[in-house]
């Protein structure tokens, strides 16, 4: 997909426009400090999609504000950790939101015992109705997911959305552990093409 | 079980989706991270593409968690500014190279001095890493931009250099000449500002009256740069009157 056509363009502003990145990161560096405008700017830019992926991974809605509350926290405790050098810092944050959801959720079905929720392999996109102000995201993502192969986009969204484990979608997909680790890292470097990212 | 470095190598891929269960996969799988620069580069690519898919997932969490969110945080302390003595060695922004930025900045020769008489003074292997570590990362600060080198001196004796990267709210900080301490005192820095005053860490001993360079991140306008003589250990917050306080241009 041409990276230049005019959705591409619209996807960068709307979620990875690098000025908006740099202002979120110069957020983070003012709520490092202890400065609660900046924090509160941070919250209301990033609260949606932090929300909204652990809702996706923990399902239960009184569970995911608790998570999301934690995040959140441990964003502003830690923010003088955040180095834009490694990455943005919606990136930071969100990478410690998914790691969240997937703690809860491991900690929580190894001590039920462990169930597979397969819903999620034929129904990735079935909670966007409730998404707010992210269409264009949604839409990208969405058509990007649509590029990859079956395996590839149902793995990539089990383990992502679904919050499982690489063995566990090896087994849910019944393919090997070797085929699995392949199949994402192959989805994901479409998607990172698609998406324009670098 | 025993994985080649091509098994290992195609974990990137559920390593950058939280994928791997802890344990020891994800343990070997970390180790080689830490020295597969292509590897830390697709995971930094992979990790977008998550944040594209959780902006996709945006959804609007109940409004009275605002309020229960920043009421919490205000009641949280937050960790302080991370201060480094040395380089991350993780880092995956590339070598600089010496000459350039040695012909660049004519000024910083007292800054090369004493980077150079450390390495003449070094005498064990780690004792030499730490100092080339510590190299890197002050020519990464002065190959940045808009570096900006500042010299003041301080009121009990000796002059502090400090380089500025306003653009990366860093800077590095060595000393020259400063007082010797007796046991139980320490040299300790701040960033003096608002809202708050931070601590950008302790100087390291000097050897031949110069300090390592002590790397602080954090800074941002209107932040003042602080020295106080401290008990063993540093202050939370400064317990002496400054003897340097210099305005920093962010």
């Amino acid at each position: 997909m041409n990276p230049n056509d005019s959705d591409a363009s619209r996807f960068k502003s709307a979620a990875t426009d690098r000025r908006g990145e740099r202002d979120l990161d110069l957020l983070l560096v003012h709520v490092a400090r202890g400065d609660t405008d900046a924090f509160e700017a941070v919250y209301d830019r990033l609260v949606g999609p932090v929300y909204g992926v652990i809702r996706r991974v923990l399902r239960d809605p009184s569970q995911s504000e608790e998570v999301t509350q934690e995040v959140l926290l441990e964003v502003w405790r830690t923010a003088a950790r955040f180095d834009p050098a490694v990455g943005g810092a919606a990136t930071w944050v969100l990478t410690i939101a998914h790691r969240r959801a997937i703690d809860r959720v491991r900690s929580a079905t190894a001590a039920a015992g462990r169930e597979h929720k397969t819903a999620d392999v034929h129904t990735p996109h079935d909670e966007v109705a409730e998404a707010v102000e992210a269409s264009l995201d949604r839409e990208r993502v969405r058509r990007c997911l649509e590029g990859l192969t079956d395996v590839q986009r149902q793995a990539i969204t089990l383990a992502y959305y679904g919050g499982h484990s690489y063995r566990q979608v090896a087994e849910l997909l019944t393919v090997t552990l070797g085929a699995i680790k392949t199949r994402i890292r192959d989805g994901l470097i479409r998607m990172r093409d698609c998406l324009g990212v670098s | 079980m025993r994985f080649l470095r091509h098994d290992l190598h195609s974990l990137v891929g559920p390593y950058a989706l939280d994928a791997l269960e802890a344990g020891s996969e994800r343990d070997r799988f970390i180790r080689h991270l830490s020295r597969c620069q292509s590897c830390a580069a697709e995971v930094k690519g992979f990790r977008e593409v998550a944040t594209a898919m959780a902006f996709a997932a945006a959804a609007e969490p109940p409004a009275e968690l605002r309020d229960r969110v920043l009421t919490a945080a205000a009641r949280t302390r937050q960790l302080p500014p991370e201060v480094r003595t040395h380089a991350r060695p993780r880092r995956a922004r590339g070598s600089v190279p010496w000459v350039p930025w040695l012909s660049g900045v004519v000024a910083t020769a007292s800054i090369v001095v004493a980077v150079l008489f450390g390495f003449a003074q070094a005498h064990t292997r780690d004792e030499l890493n730490q100092l080339k570590a510590e190299n890197q990362a002050i020519s990464l600060l002065l190959s940045a931009p808009q570096a900006k080198l500042l010299t003041h001196t301080v009121t009990n004796g000796g002059v502090a250099t400090v380089v500025l990267a306003a653009d990366r709210h860093e800077l590095a900080v060595v000393t020259t000449g400063l007082p010797a301490l007796p046991s139980g005192q320490v040299y300790q820095l701040w960033l003096i500002g608002k809202p708050k005053t931070v601590s950008a860490g302790l100087l390291p001993p000097a050897k031949n009256g110069q300090t390592p360079a002590v790397l602080a991140t954090g800074v941002v306008k209107g932040d003042t740069l602080g020295l106080t003589v401290e008990p063993a250990g540093g202050s939370a917050q400064p317990t002496t009157t400054p003897i340097l306080a210099l305005p920093l241009p962010v």
